[in-house]
Order: structure tokens, then sequence, then C-alpha cells
């Protein structure tokens, strides 16, 4: 199911000059200026892991504890991201309730919880938000007793860089962004494009482009257009090109911006988009009468240089109960829960058990959408979209207003 | 009144009928001939309208009794989201349930407060002069002019740092609501204290009222209209918000179905379930003007028409 | 004797007052204090400045050079934002007015009916209203499939029309402007109208000498109620349309205050919407008070 993902980055107290002169070459020029304690975070990356430090009185529960008795668990998520049944079957397990509580945007659930708001577990927390969560002390390390689960997970996630030895998290979902269309309405393929991300650059689908309503995958589609990688930039100059090639897309299609792609290729409203692999692949649901699922495509780069992303579960420091929470976690971590939650969410969770095969066979994915299944090689060759130094991220941010507004 | 006396005492008159009644036409042979005939086009045209205002809500009313997840494709008729799908349905969903129960709340205590507020402020700053009450008559549209999103995140703001033993939840939604909504009645009602004038007034305090039964058996009744407007207004302003009270919500136990409803459509899954809260709050709408309508006839039996005639007359106005 | 009487008065109103101070001019000036803000390095959330000796301008130079400085990109937002806005509410008068009339002299016994079915859409979410006519403005829609017998080619409604987005906006005010336009017109004095018939004018005359000057108050009173918050309209355009060439001062402003670090430029612009809406505001009392003491 779609989200809006305005992902938590940083912004100057000032942004630079930025000429954004409509058809000159303008130019971003960063700035650095009046930041006073500017970045001790930590910005994992594949190749700098992070180890999160712990603080004092901020440690993890105490090891065989028994459940809260007459506990209301209050999951914290987004909007449709977890399948009511599997939070049912849990109430009905433990004994307890569970109320879950949703929020529209990461920058309006962390602002919620600096305010003051308690819940026991976010699930779905992204991975560029993990330095506020833990640096702001909202979440509580993990205590890995309860968790035994973790085996059932990719064995990458005992130690994913952005949590070195999961002190903090365990996975949700994982999930690529591509390009997904219609094969029946268009006339092109990406895996024959030479450049398949310049799939939506082509006027001939004038009005029927579209493109996710996210900062980050909207500039990261401008960047790899151009042939350019590296999906935390900080080079001013790239992210100007990315915004030019924006700005000439909404000129060419008349673009855009939404989330809907999960509901609009299937129904043919759109027929070119980025697009995120857990919403097409519950394309079925959404097929109009008599359309075979067949012709929604999904694309992702063979070769797996692509955007790739993973949400996190995490426990909050406020939880009234946290043994629960942790036995939520892990029941999350289970492999007949994880298949029931797909088939409801669409989104891939990456457990050793969850392959391909396993669904098709068990009719949670149509053969011809097999390539919304992300692969463990994927983890580890993908481009993650991580957090930003501040000013960089500001310089997204701004470039994205531009576009997104149509200017 | 007949036709042709009305085109003889023109002639008469000799004033030139202008376009209305050219010359070589008589009056009643046109549809727009005759004054005093019924107006068919303007029947017509409200008909027409009224189609193209409701022909979406019954079609989103219909699809809350579809069978399948679709909210465009017909599949058969069920009560499932209503109450017999043991997981999605209004009835078993913990977060509708919630939603339809806080939305009653909201809707009733909201209009409770901010109806009787605004149009008190309403009067009293109509004759109250002065700077303080034109500064405040200001601030009052200001509320109105401002655009929800930007009062909403400063409510947010005000009850998380400033006001914070206000948590957000239910009071702050309220607050929050009838803030926004007060407005309404305020303006509405002065619009028309506006058209109404003095006379009444007067003649009622000629005739020795004080000014609380001017209040109350002049003004009000004269009122009554714009303060029925105005509170439709609040209640469905109320029913409909969804900026406001997603900023100031704090669980899943405090959130309207307006909430519920932006979300899910928004950025997920939408769903006949979302049409079945649609009808359910149109059900719940139409009860309880219904019942404000038979209670206030039921009030004001007997007063309204008679004594407003009588005054009337006195005053020389019949 | 006039003291007593004001004393009721401002004792009614006295409630109002009291609440408008502390619940909304005590969080405007919170936008204010945000809007002259810093910001919070770690979260990149505004911090609020009380003092106004220590308020930054840095967010209105931004927000100022967005608008008009050498580099704008502002402008042609805001005359796409007051195009639609003007467009939407000529029309919505256009078809509201004579509903409005027709309901509040002509209906007669049935005025109950048409009320209850004029105030209808208030009370299904105006997202219900809107993703039904999503529904049927869809390409395989039921308004595509009626053009379709009459022999028009399909449109697509939905995929990025000003047209659409204007439509919209007519469709989610206008009921406002009609019920505010029927609480007026009902006011009218059908005396006065006869009287004009009486002295010799045409239907056509007696509505714009007669009618059309006793419904100015509620024309005045009923444009304000859309106008208004349709120029802080961000979610029509979006449901209809998506596209960025579409987009309002709106969405620029729920932009900015969703984007962290931006909120203080949020806070601005829309302080700046607001300085430039007071104009009519103002118009409008001062017109409401010439009424008054008329």
């Amino acid at each position: 199911m779609p989200r809006r993902r305005f992902l938590k980055g940083g912004a100057g107290a000032t942004l630079a000059a930025l000429a954004l002169g409509s058809g000159a070459d303008g130019l971003l020029t960063g700035c650095a200026s009046d930041l006073a304690d500017a970045g001790t975070v930590p910005l994992p990356r594949p190749d700098h892991p992070v180890t999160w430090p712990l603080f004092p009185g901020n440690g993890p529960i105490k090891s065989g504890l028994a459940a809260e008795p007459d506990a209301t668990l209050q999951v914290y998520t987004w909007e449709a991201y977890i399948n009511q049944a599997c939070v049912n079957s849990f109430a009905k397990k433990y004994k307890c309730k569970v109320q879950v509580t949703t929020f529209n945007t990461m920058n309006e659930a962390l602002s919620k919880l600096r305010s003051g708001l308690s819940y026991d577990i976010l699930i779905g927390a992204t991975v560029d938000v993990l330095g506020q969560l833990i640096e702001g002390k909202l979440v509580q390390p993990l205590n890995h007793s309860y968790i035994p689960n973790i085996s059932q997970a990719w064995p990458d996630y005992a130690n994913p860089f952005y949590d070195q030895h999961w002190q903090y998290t365990v996975p949700y979902t994982i999930y690529t962004t591509g390009i997904s269309w219609r094969k029946d309405l268009v006339d092109e393929s990406p895996y024959s494009m030479a450049n398949p991300w310049a799939m939506p650059w082509q006027p001939k689908y004038k009005g029927r482009v579209a493109i996710l309503d996210d900062y980050r995958e909207g500039i990261c589609l401008g960047l790899m257009k151009n042939g350019l990688f590296d999906l935390n930039t900080t080079d001013y100059r790239q992210i100007g090109t990315s915004r030019r090639a924006l700005q000439d897309l909404i000129g060419l299609v008349n673009l855009r911006i939404d989330n809907n792609d999960y509901s609009e290729v299937p129904t043919g409203q759109t027929w070119i988009t980025n697009a995120w692999s857990g919403d097409m692949a519950a394309a079925v649901s959404y097929m109009p009468k008599g359309v075979n699922v067949d012709v929604v495509g999904y694309w992702f780069p063979p070769d797996g240089r692509g955007p790739v992303a993973n949400d996190t579960n995490v426990v909050l420091q406020s939880a009234a109960s946290p043994v629960l929470a942790h036995m939520f976690l892990n029941y999350m971590l289970d492999l007949p829960v994880v298949l029931e939650n797909i088939s409801w969410n669409g989104y891939m969770q990456p457990l050793t058990g969850v392959t391909p095969q396993v669904l098709v066979k068990e009719q949670i994915l149509p053969q011809s959408l097999v390539s919304t299944a992300v692969q463990p090689l994927a983890f580890r060759r993908g481009l993650f979209e991580l957090q930003l130094p501040v000013d960089a991220d500001a310089l997204w941010q701004q470039a994205w207003l531009v576009v997104s507004n149509g200017i | 009144m007949t036709e042709t006396s009305a085109s003889g005492q023109l002639a008469e008159a000799g004033a030139t009928p202008g376009r209305a009644l050219p010359a070589a036409r008589r009056p009643g042979r046109l549809p727009w001939g005759n004054p005093w005939g019924h107006p068919w086009f303007l029947e017509g045209f409200t008909w027409l309208y009224l189609i193209w205002s409701l022909v979406p809500i019954v079609i989103a009313v219909l699809f809350s009794f579809n069978d399948g997840r679709s909210q465009s494709a017909w599949q058969g008729f069920s009560w499932r989201w209503y109450f017999s799908d043991p997981v999605n349905s209004v009835l078993h969903n913990p977060q509708l349930h919630a939603a339809v129960i806080q939305t009653a709340r909201l809707s009733v205590l909201t209009t409770v407060i901010a109806v009787p507020l605004g149009v008190a402020f309403a009067l009293g700053i109509n004759r109250w002069r002065g700077p303080v009450p034109s500064t405040f008559n200001f601030v009052m549209i200001l509320s109105y002019v401002i655009p929800e999103l930007i009062f909403g995140v400063s409510m947010f703001f005000v009850f998380t740092t400033l006001f914070s033993s206000v948590h957000l939840g239910t009071l702050a939604e309220v607050l929050g609501l009838v803030t926004w909504n007060v407005s309404w009645p305020a303006i509405v009602v002065q619009a028309r204290l506006v058209t109404l004038g003095r006379q009444y007034e007067e003649a009622a305090a000629d005739l020795g009222a004080n000014q609380f039964q001017v209040m109350r058996r002049v003004l009000l009744p004269l009122l009554a209209p714009a303060i029925f407007a105005s509170a439709v207004l609040v209640f469905s302003g109320v029913i409909d918000d969804f900026v406001i009270v997603d900023l100031l919500s704090s669980s899943a136990g405090n959130t309207p179905m307006s909430v519920i409803i932006y979300s899910t459509q928004h950025g997920g899954n939408g769903g006949p379930a979302l049409n079945a809260l649609g009808t359910i709050m149109l059900a719940m709408s139409l009860i309880i003007v219904i019942i404000g309508y038979v209670g206030y006839r039921l009030l004001t039996w007997g007063e309204r028409g008679s004594g407003i005639a009588a005054l009337a007359a006195i005053s020389g106005e019949g | 004797m006039r003291n007593k009487r004001n004393a009721f008065w401002i004792a009614l109103a006295t409630p109002g007052v009291i609440w408008l101070a502390v619940l909304f001019v005590v969080p405007f000036y919170a936008v204010l204090s945000i809007g002259m803000g810093k910001l919070n390095q770690l979260y990149e959330a505004p911090v609020a400045v009380w003092n106004p000796a220590s308020w930054s301008s840095s967010s209105v130079i931004d927000v100022w050079r967005d608008l008009f400085g050498g580099a704008s990109f502002a402008g042609p937002i805001l005359a796409r934002t007051v195009i639609y806005v003007a467009l939407a509410s000529l029309l919505s008068l256009a078809i509201g007015y004579p509903v409005a009339y027709f309901v509040a002299r002509f209906a007669g016994r049935r005025k109950a009916l048409f009320l209850v079915l004029l105030i209808a859409p208030f009370w299904i979410s105006y997202m219900m209203r809107m993703l039904a006519w999503i529904d049927l403005l869809a390409t395989g829609g039921y308004v595509n499939k009626v053009l379709g017998w009459v022999g028009i080619t399909p449109v697509n409604w939905l995929g990025g029309s000003s047209v659409a987005v204007v439509l919209g906006l007519v469709y989610g005010y206008i009921p406002y402007l009609i019920l505010v336009l029927y609480a007026g017109l009902d006011r009218i004095d059908p005396a006065l109208i006869e009287a004009g018939r009486d002295l010799g004018l045409g239907r056509v005359r007696t509505f714009l000498h007669v009618t059309l000057p006793l419904s100015r108050q509620p024309i005045l009173t009923g444009l304000l109620i859309t106008v208004l918050p349709m120029l802080g309209d961000y979610y029509t355009n979006q449901m209809l349309s998506g596209a960025a060439s579409t987009s309002m001062i709106g969405n620029l402003i729920q932009g900015q205050l969703g984007t962290p670090g931006l909120e203080g430029q949020g806070a601005v612009l829309s302080l700046m919407l607001l300085v430039v809406l007071l104009v009519p505001m103002v118009y409008y009392v001062i017109a409401t008070n010439r009424e008054a003491t008329r």
C-alpha cells in the first residue's frame, strides 16, 4: 500500500541564493553557513556502517519478564501499512488489546512523538530518520532475548549497516522503486530501452505520465535519467541537473505528481510512472473488470543498481508495555504471519522463507509481477536513499518544492 | 390581476416595458412573458443543479453496499462494510468504529458551543460601539480568512508548547474546532442583523420590553434562519474537517471519520468501508437536523407567528 | 440609560471576545513567532521566538525572493490561483444565484424539501463527493460514456486539466454560497418587487433595479464565504488533477509547512496571503457597517 514519504532530513537556517531562472541555466549554490552545532549525528552508509550509542538512562528492558497483563498495546504506524487481521490474531494469542494509530507522513509522526505523545511501537520507521529517533532518545534499545524470530530474517539483518548489531531495530518491509507501465497502452518496454529511466520523458504520452510525490524519489529519478547514481549526492550541480530534467518533464507530458501508482496504473489513468514495488504487487486488487493483471508491468534494473529501501520497527522510549512490544516485533517476524501481512499489504518482508516462488505459490503475487519481489542481493547491491547532511537536504527539498509546484 | 389588465395598466402608465414585454408578443404566451407566472426556467435550472450536486452522493451511498472491494465497479449488494465483515466492517474494525463515535462527539460538542458563542458575539458586537468591539470584529473575520492549514499548525504548536496542559486529544480538537467555526454564526448572523434594521427592537422597547425580552422574543426569532444556517455550517464544517483535527489528534480513539477518509483515501487503501463511513455521516446529520427542526418547532409553538405579526402591525410595517 | 443598554450587549459579546483573545490571537502570534524564528538543528523543527526584538527576518527574505526576486518562481502560481478562484467564484455565482433565488421566492410549500436537498452535500464528506466525481470522470467512467453516445471522443478529464480543477472548486464550494444567498434573499420583501412591477418595470429591469441592489449584502457575504477558503485550498486540485501545472498557492504553503526546515517560510507565506486577503475583508466590513447605519 502506498504511503506518502516525506523523508525527514535537514535544512540550514538560511538557504543561499538559489538562482532559478526557468529558461536559463540556473545554478544551485550550496551553503553551510549558520549551522551552530551541525551534523553530530552519524550518517549511515553501506560502506560506512554505524553502531549507535547506548545512552545512560535509556537502556533495554530486563530479560525474562512476563508480558504486561490486561494491557493495550499502542501501535503507531503508516496509514494502511499493517494487516488488521495480523493485529487481531496477536491480540487473541497474547490476550491483550491492540490500538493502531496511524499517520500520513514521517514528518507528522516525528512532530507528534517529539511533542510527548506516547506509544509502544513505531512500525515502518524509515532508515533515514533513525538518526533523529535514536539521538533524540525517542526509541529504546532492544532486548534480543524476546525476539528469537530474527533468525527467520535474512542474515544481513543481524548486522545491517544502519544499525550494527541490530541494537534498536528489526526489519519490517523491503521494497524497490522502479518503473511501472501499461504494456498494452505503451509501445516501449523498459527492458529493451537503452536508458529505461528516461521512459517517462516522451511527449506522445502527454497526460498519462506521473511520478511519485516524494522528494527523494523524484530527484533520484532525475539523477538516474542523467546517468548519475549517487542517490545521496551533496553536489548542487547534480541536483540542479535533476531539477531541470524534471521541469522539462512537466512541460513535455503535463506531469502529475501523486502517490496513486497502485490504483492508476491498473485502471489505466496513468500509463507510465515510477512506482514502489509493494504498491504494484497489489495491482490485482485494483484491476477493473475484464482487464487482466498481466498488462501491468514493473521494471527494476536487472543489475540491481536502483533505489532500494527498507523500513524498520522500533520500540519507543515511552512504551508503557515494552515486553508486549518486543513480543509484537517478534510476532511480525514469523513466516505465517508475514505471509498474511504481505497478502494484504503488498510489501515484501525480508524473511528467508519469503521467496518469489513462495509468493506466487501462495497466490500472493501474480507471475507477471515477480519483478516486484526483492532478492537478498538487492540489499547488498542496491542504492539506498539515506539521511543527508543538513545543508544538502535543504538543496534537495528546495529543488523539489520548485518542481512540484509546476514552475 | 389578469394579464390583460397588467398590460393595460402598463400602457396607461406610459411606461416602456423594456425587453420583457416586446410589443409584438402578449404576456402569458412565452415562458418568461408573464411576470406572475411560475418560473419554470428557474425551477428547471434548480433541479438540474440539484441533480449535478446529488448524483455523486447517491453513488457514494450506493457503493457503500458493494459486495466487493471496489469503489467504482458494482459487485453485488451486501451489508459487509457495515457489520457483516468480521475484520473490516465499520462495526468490527476498531479504528472505524471509534471514528464514528468521535465524529458524533466532536460535531455535537462543537456546534453546541460555537453557535451560541458566535450568535451572542454577533449580537453584542453589533450594538456595542467602540474600538474594542471593532478590533475583535476584525479578529473574528481574520479567523475566517486565515488558511486552515496554518491555523491548524499554530494550534498544534500552541497546545504542545504553550498551553501544554491541554494535551493533544479531544479537548484540543474541540477547542480548535470551535475557534475555527465560531466565525460562521458570527458573520452570517451579523449580515442578517444588518438587513433587519432596528425598527422591531425599537417598537418592542417602546412597548416596554427590556433588552433580554427584546432579544429573546424579537431578535432571535427574526434571526432564526440565519442561526439555523450557521448551525448547519458549523455542524457540517466539523464533520468534514480533516486539517485541524488531524493535527490535534493523539490516538485512534480521538480520530474522527473525516481524518480516516482523508488519510486512507489519500495515501492508501480506500474501499467501500469509507463509503459506509460517509453514509453513516449523512444519516447522522439528517437525524440531528430532523431532531433540531422538530425541537425548534416545539419550543416556539404558538409564539413565532403571532408575536411577530402583532409587533409588525403595531409598528406600522404590516 | 445608555450605559445600561450597552452593558447588556457588552456582556453578550464578552465570552466570544475572551475566547478569540486566548485561542486565536495567541496562536496567531505563535505563527508570527515561527515565521520570524529559528530552526532546531537536530530535528529541523521550527523554534518560535517570542520576543519581537530577536526576530530573524531570514524566512521573510527567502519568501520575498521566491515571490519577487530576480529568480522568483512563485509568480505563476499566484497568477494561476487568482484566475482559478475568480473563474470558480463567478461561475458559482452564476449557478448559485438563480437557485437560491428560486428557492427563496418561489418554492412555496416545497421550500423545506429544497432546503434539505440543498443542504445534503454538507453532510456527506467533501472527500466522498470528490471521489465519486473522480470515478465518474475516469477515462472509462460514465461522463465519457455519455459523451460517447453523443459521438464525442473520450476526454482525459483527470490528466491535469485546469477545467477540471475550476469545476471542482465550484462543486466543492457552491453549497456554501447558495445557503448564504438563500439566507439573505429570503429577507427581501416581495412587496418591493411588486412595487417595481407596478411601476412598469419589466421582469429584467425589476430584477436589475430592485432585486439586485437588495441582494448586494448577501452576494458580498456569499462571495466572502467562497473566495477566501478557495484561496487556501490545496486538496481539490490534488484530487482532480495532481499535475504540477495546476498547483495553487495552497499547495506551495502545504509543501513548505510539511517540509522540515521550511515551516518558517510556510508561516511567512501564509501571513502574506492573509495580508492580501485583508483588503477585501476590510471592504466587506466597511460595506456592512455602511449598510447597518443606513
